[in-house]
């Protein structure tokens, strides 16, 4: 017996579900199967992070990076051991101070038939400069003028100044737009790029071919790929999965609802997946590093002996040990990661975790402990909410600050307000990380000048600034060398910027999957362009 | 039902409260011998009182956990009870300790609910002009979607103890002055507070004296779900990221258990302060019923 | 009191609260600690389009000035634009309804179709073991931590018994038939997750209103006029307790709609509207947060004034005034 409200109720519903119902998508096809691999398999990614926009120019989340970097190319790649590789640059540097060039390879083409030539690529820079899009490449060409396409496959880019890091940076980090897609739209820095205007344009190994918010987006092989063994992407689709919940990711991986998840797993997550049948993990080195910086416009921490204290005060084998899992390796407290080998200083030394040691340092600086053992000296440490690691080892550095008598008051923000906080200069300690640091001349530049964009300690030293300047104008990689190593150690010396760890990344995928080729940094891990051009299935 | 047009009908223990028309209010030791035969109602008191004792008497029970450990997300054992968490901490001290942080949002904020809603309640029953608007206030308040407007405050603030305290105090008062308004009334009409009114100009007195005993009852019924309800609000909060990230709570070890991907592979690091809420809310509901069911034997039989 | 006037009545309240939740939400991200402007612009945006922004809205200008300016947008539809989206939020807004309105319309209809036998069989031997054993089931249900039971059901129906998908609303490249087979498939574990929620307190609900009406003074004069004990049950008392019931249904959605969902949606990837809560708090997208808010009020609202007039269209007493 229905009685008539519940089939009042029950209509009311079917109407409203049926008005505004989600539409099942068109007809498609499946995969086939030879030989021992699924040929023109899908593989479904799985991230936390939603798309934001879809202009590779004004980069903004990771999912954003990874999808825009399988439809946009970059010039330059960088290897295992730091150094930068071709990609759609076959040569690149410089013929004098102020004039670089790069050359492309010929023969490439658009998703939609045009040819990609080196007047995109200017095009690219000379944009980005003139409409100054919010993202990286923009700061990377703060010393570029102009850039030429003197051919089909050469761009001469004049500088305004004498700098070596800007053909590097530029191309590594800079991705390259159809010019016949990005100009009409007038400036750069707001072009959408949402594919309203009949789907998207991409160089390969994929293009997207279909949005759906929050949930998924699915990109199709773009079958003329020259940078890929073999030519053509191997998966005929690719589709990124959205999970707000990484215990979800983790499951759906198990269950095979997924074939790869893109985030890098929590620390305390790898050893089981490790061990887990049907999943294989990949160690992905990392490229940044996890630090704190002291603000040294307040008048304590001006003190170079108070940041000494406040250095050694920290347990960072403990941190390493059980936040990070032995995933993360030691800088030595210098800006430059092992990982760049042809940089890094093996002489530099981390900083001793000994807190009677920071209390002897505090007395001689003058300040006197109370009853207690405990100084005068309380910091305001900001750290953002969003990062569960920075937000576990917060707590270790207070309490190993307070061994020494040292307070730290922890002050844990969502993420915009965290950078608001850190833009302002509104904190005492900061603690962050940066994920790529891929250049020791630019990052310093960036990190230890005056004015730089990410000087957080407000460090002003002449005599480091002279280091770096000249590290920039110096093209000669063997000469540069000693300048940096003088630099980081300067850096370490006076506590200018306390490098933590540089943290290896995992990331899981199902064993029926193969061919990835791993690059540093969470940002190319596995999911660069060629590694998932390149990955199979097995039956 | 309420004074005003059909609104979202009151919690079902907490319309239990309202006595009966014609029933009389019982001694309390007849309340307290009947209560004490029910079974439910006694192991749910019992439950409650365990769970408050734990939370006072913590610093005995278990080291306060901070710093770290070396074995992370290990399983219950014999050094770990209830297994330790991602940075190596004993689960089992996070559970006690953070049963004093727990329990501590949950009554201030439905102390404070409590307060501020039986205060609106009895003055708008005494006094008819306030009643309208307090009443209108109430309804439009309890029509909408509560926790939304928790994280929309409690994002804008910033998570902090006082924040969330606030936050569910701001909206638990609504429903708490509704019950008590519909039983302020009633008292308020009858004939002897009439003649206290002739006997004294003081609301105050007369409040005090006769409305407030009479609304008691429901008051302390209120108490125990309000308290309840509050810890699966901050509970929720906590895991969206919005509790405090600087004490031990139940919310807290879910949040950290959720950062670390652990909830599903490490099941100790959940299930324990889940329990622990669910055990709260369940004795908190149980004892409200057992003892409306007390106090008014004849309501719920047949 | 007619029909008519009670309809038009109830219109105006439902009216009225809709007002009551946008100028709450209006004085709330204008009046608590911050800068007002991260109401409606973020710090992302170039100043330009920042400044046309603050300009709509009149964020320069006094308060009654911007709450004018306010609702006039709202009443143009336009909520805003989302911060971390960069489209309107209304069509941000539209394309989660869908899911949230899918998933919470299942869970009723399960937990109606579940909630009222149970109900009944509580109150027709109240006092008994049965309705004992349901009364502390359904106290049960409320009690539960709503992610630890989404993840528990995930792991044991989704993981090792690998009857149902983990995460998403649907499974991708499915077309036509098996696209509305994986839907159904995908919504199972989260509206059980809702309806363990929900089914205690609709049950409990139905059974106290139940075992009130079994002594209305009707229903004894039933009895008095001999008709058999099951008939009276099901027929007349049952009649009177759905009038409450159908308005606990709209309740339910009330309250539930959004504590539950929030966090079920969050925990199985469910791209509705509590998800999307979720992530505007994750990076304080206060339009879409508003926005998100402002669209559950008024569903709310909505389902209630339904509600209340089919409430009204049924109880004659109603009618005359209460």
């Amino acid at each position: 017996m229905i009685s008539r409200p519940r089939l009042i109720t029950a209509a009311v519903a079917v109407a409203l579900l049926a008005a505004c119902a989600p539409e099942a998508p068109g007809t498609g096809s499946g995969g086939s199967t030879s030989g021992n691999q699924v040929s023109d398999a899908t593989l479904t990614i799985a991230t936390t992070t939603d798309v934001v926009n879809y202009n590779p120019l004004v980069g903004n989340s990771r999912s954003d990076y990874w999808i825009t970097n399988l439809m946009y190319p970059h010039l330059l790649s960088i290897g295992p051991d730091g150094n930068k590789q071709p990609e759609l640059a076959t040569k690149w540097g410089y013929d004098n101070p102020t004039s670089g060039y790069y050359e492309i390879k010929s023969g490439l083409k658009w998703s939609d038939g045009k040819p990609l030539t080196a007047k995109d690529v200017a095009f690219t820079l000379n944009a980005t400069k003139r409409d100054k899009p919010a993202g990286t490449l923009t700061g990377q060409l703060t010393n570029m003028a102009s850039a030429t396409a003197v051919s089909d496959t050469r761009v001469e880019v004049k500088l305004s100044a004498p700098d070596s890091t800007v053909i590097p940076e530029v191309g590594f980090w800079g991705n390259i737009v159809p010019q016949h897609v990005f100009e009409p739209a007038g400036s750069v820095a707001k072009f959408a790029n949402d594919g309203s205007n009949g789907g998207w344009v991409s160089a390969g190994p994929y293009v997207l071919s279909d949005v759906q918010r929050g949930q998924s987006y699915t990109m199709t092989r773009v079958d003329n790929y020259p940078l890929v063994e073999g030519g053509k992407p191997k998966a005929a689709k690719i589709v990124y999965r959205v999970f707000p919940d990484v215990n979800t990711e983790i499951l759906s991986l198990k269950n095979g609802d997924v074939d790869v998840i893109a985030n890098s797993l929590p620390p305390a997550q790898v050893k089981g997946l490790q061990g887990t049948d049907g999943i294989k993990v990949a160690e992905v080195p990392g490229l940044g590093y996890a630090h704190m910086t002291y603000n040294m416009t307040k008048p304590d921490l001006a003190k170079k002996e108070v940041r000494q204290a406040l250095a050694q005060a920290v347990d960072y084998d403990a941190i390493r040990k059980v936040v990070l899992q032995d995933q993360g390796v030691s800088t030595g407290s210098s800006p430059i990661m092992p990982v760049l080998k042809d940089f890094y200083d093996d002489s530099i030394k981390e900083y001793s975790y000994d807190p009677a040691g920071s209390k002897k340092l505090l007395q001689q600086a003058g300040y006197t402990a109370d009853g207690n053992g405990n100084f005068p000296l309380t910091f305001r440490m900001i750290y953002s909410l969003q990062d569960p690691v920075t937000t576990q080892w917060a707590t270790l550095v207070k309490d190993g600050a307070a061994k020494a008598g040292i307070t730290i008051e922890l002050q844990g923000l969502e993420r915009n307000t965290y950078l608001a906080k850190t833009n302002a200069g509104d904190f005492d300690i900061y603690a962050g990380n940066f994920a790529i640091m891929d250049d020791p001349a630019t990052n310093m530049a960036l990190t230890y000048l005056p004015k730089g964009a990410i000087n957080y300690s407000y460090v002003d030293d002449s005599a480091l600034n002279d280091l770096i300047t000249r590290a920039r104008v110096t093209f000669d990689r063997d000469k540069q060398r000693p300048i940096l190593q003088k630099a980081a150690k300067m850096v370490r010396d006076n506590v200018y910027d306390n490098i933590m760890y540089t943290q290896n990344l995992y990331v899981a995928y199902r064993s029926d999957w193969s061919g990835f080729s791993v690059k540093p940094s969470e940002l190319l891990s596995i999911v660069n362009p060629i590694s998932v051009a390149s990955a199979t299935k097995s039956k | 039902m309420t004074m005003t047009e059909p609104t979202p009908p009151v919690d079902p223990v907490l319309q239990a409260a309202l006595p009966a028309a014609s029933a009389v209010d019982s001694p309390a030791r007849n309340t307290w011998r009947r209560f004490l035969r029910e079974p439910l109602g006694v192991a749910a008191l019992v439950v409650l009182v365990s769970l408050v004792f734990v939370a006072v008497a913590a610093p005995l029970l278990a080291d306060y956990p901070t710093g770290y450990g070396n074995a992370v997300l290990s399983p219950p054992s014999g050094a770990n009870w209830f297994g330790t968490d991602s940075l190596g901490l004993d689960v089992y001290s996070e559970v006690v300790w953070g049963a004093r942080q727990s329990l501590l949002v949950a009554a201030a904020a439905s102390v404070i609910a409590i307060v501020f809603g039986t205060l609106l309640a009895v003055l708008g029953a005494y006094f008819r002009r306030l009643d309208a608007v307090i009443s209108v206030v109430v309804d439009l308040t309890l029509s909408l979607p509560v926790l939304p407007l928790m994280i929309l405050v409690a994002a804008l603030i910033g998570p902090s103890t006082i924040t969330i305290i606030l936050v569910i105090a701001a909206f638990s008062w609504p429903e708490v002055t509704r019950v008590v308004r519909s039983q302020a009334l009633a008292v308020v009409r009858l004939p002897y507070v009439d003649a206290a009114r002739l006997m004294t100009s003081s609301p105050a007195w007369i409040i005090r004296r006769h409305v407030i005993p009479a609304v008691m009852p429901l008051i302390l019924v209120s108490v125990v779900l309000t308290s309840s309800r509050a810890v699966l609000s901050a509970a929720g909060l906590a895991f969206l990221g919005l509790g405090d990230p600087n004490t031990w709570s139940w919310g807290r070890i879910l949040y950290e258990a959720q950062q670390a991907g652990a909830m599903s592979t490490a099941w100790w690091l959940p299930m324990f302060p889940s329990l622990a809420i669910f055990l709260l809310v369940l004795a908190s509901t149980l004892l409200s019923t057992a003892y409306n069911d007390a106090r008014n034997p004849r309501r719920n039989k047949s | 009191m007619s029909l008519l006037s009670f309809v038009l009545k109830r219109i105006g309240r439902g009216l009225l609260t809709i007002w009551f939740a946008v100028t709450v939400t209006f004085l709330m991200l204008r009046l608590l600690p911050g800068d007002p402007a991260i109401a409606i612009a973020s710090t992302n945006m170039t100043p330009a389009i920042r400044a046309e922004l603050l300009r709509t809205y009149g964020l320069d200008q006094p308060l009654p000035v911007q709450y004018v300016k306010y609702l006039g947008q709202l009443l143009q539809g336009n909520l805003g634009i989302s911060f971390s989206q960069n489209i309107p939020v209304t069509d941000s807004l539209m394309e989660m309804l869908p899911w949230t309105l899918l998933l919470v319309g299942a869970s009723l209809v399960v937990t109606v179709l579940l909630g009222i036998p149970l109900g009944v069989a509580a109150a027709a031997r109240a006092g008994g073991v049965l309705d004992r054993l349901v009364q502390v089931v359904a106290v049960t249900g409320q009690s539960l931590f709503v992610p630890s039971v989404g993840i528990l059901l995930l792991y044991v129906f989704g993981l090792q018994l690998g009857w149902f998908p983990i995460g998403g609303a649907y499974t991708d490249g499915t077309y036509g038939g098996a696209w509305y087979v994986s839907v159904i498939s995908h919504l199972v574990l989260p509206s059980l997750s809702l309806v363990l929620v929900q089914l205690g307190s609709y049950v409990l609900t139905v059974r106290s209103t139940l075992i009130e009406a079994l002594g209305e003074d009707y229903v004894t004069l039933a009895h008095a006029n001999g008709l058999p004990g099951r008939r009276v049950l099901w027929k007349h008392a049952l009649r009177n307790a759905l009038l409450p019931t159908t308005t606990l249904i709209g309740l339910q959605i009330c309250l539930y709609l959004v504590g539950g969902v929030i966090l079920i949606e969050t925990v199985y990837a469910y791209p509705g509207i509590g998800r999307g809560i979720y992530d505007a708090v994750i990076r304080l997208d206060f339009p879409l947060l508003q926005g998100a808010f402002l669209l559950l009020a008024a569903v709310v609202v909505v389902v209630n004034m339904i509600t209340d007039v089919v409430y009204g269209l049924l109880d004659p007493r109603v009618k005359v005034g209460s």
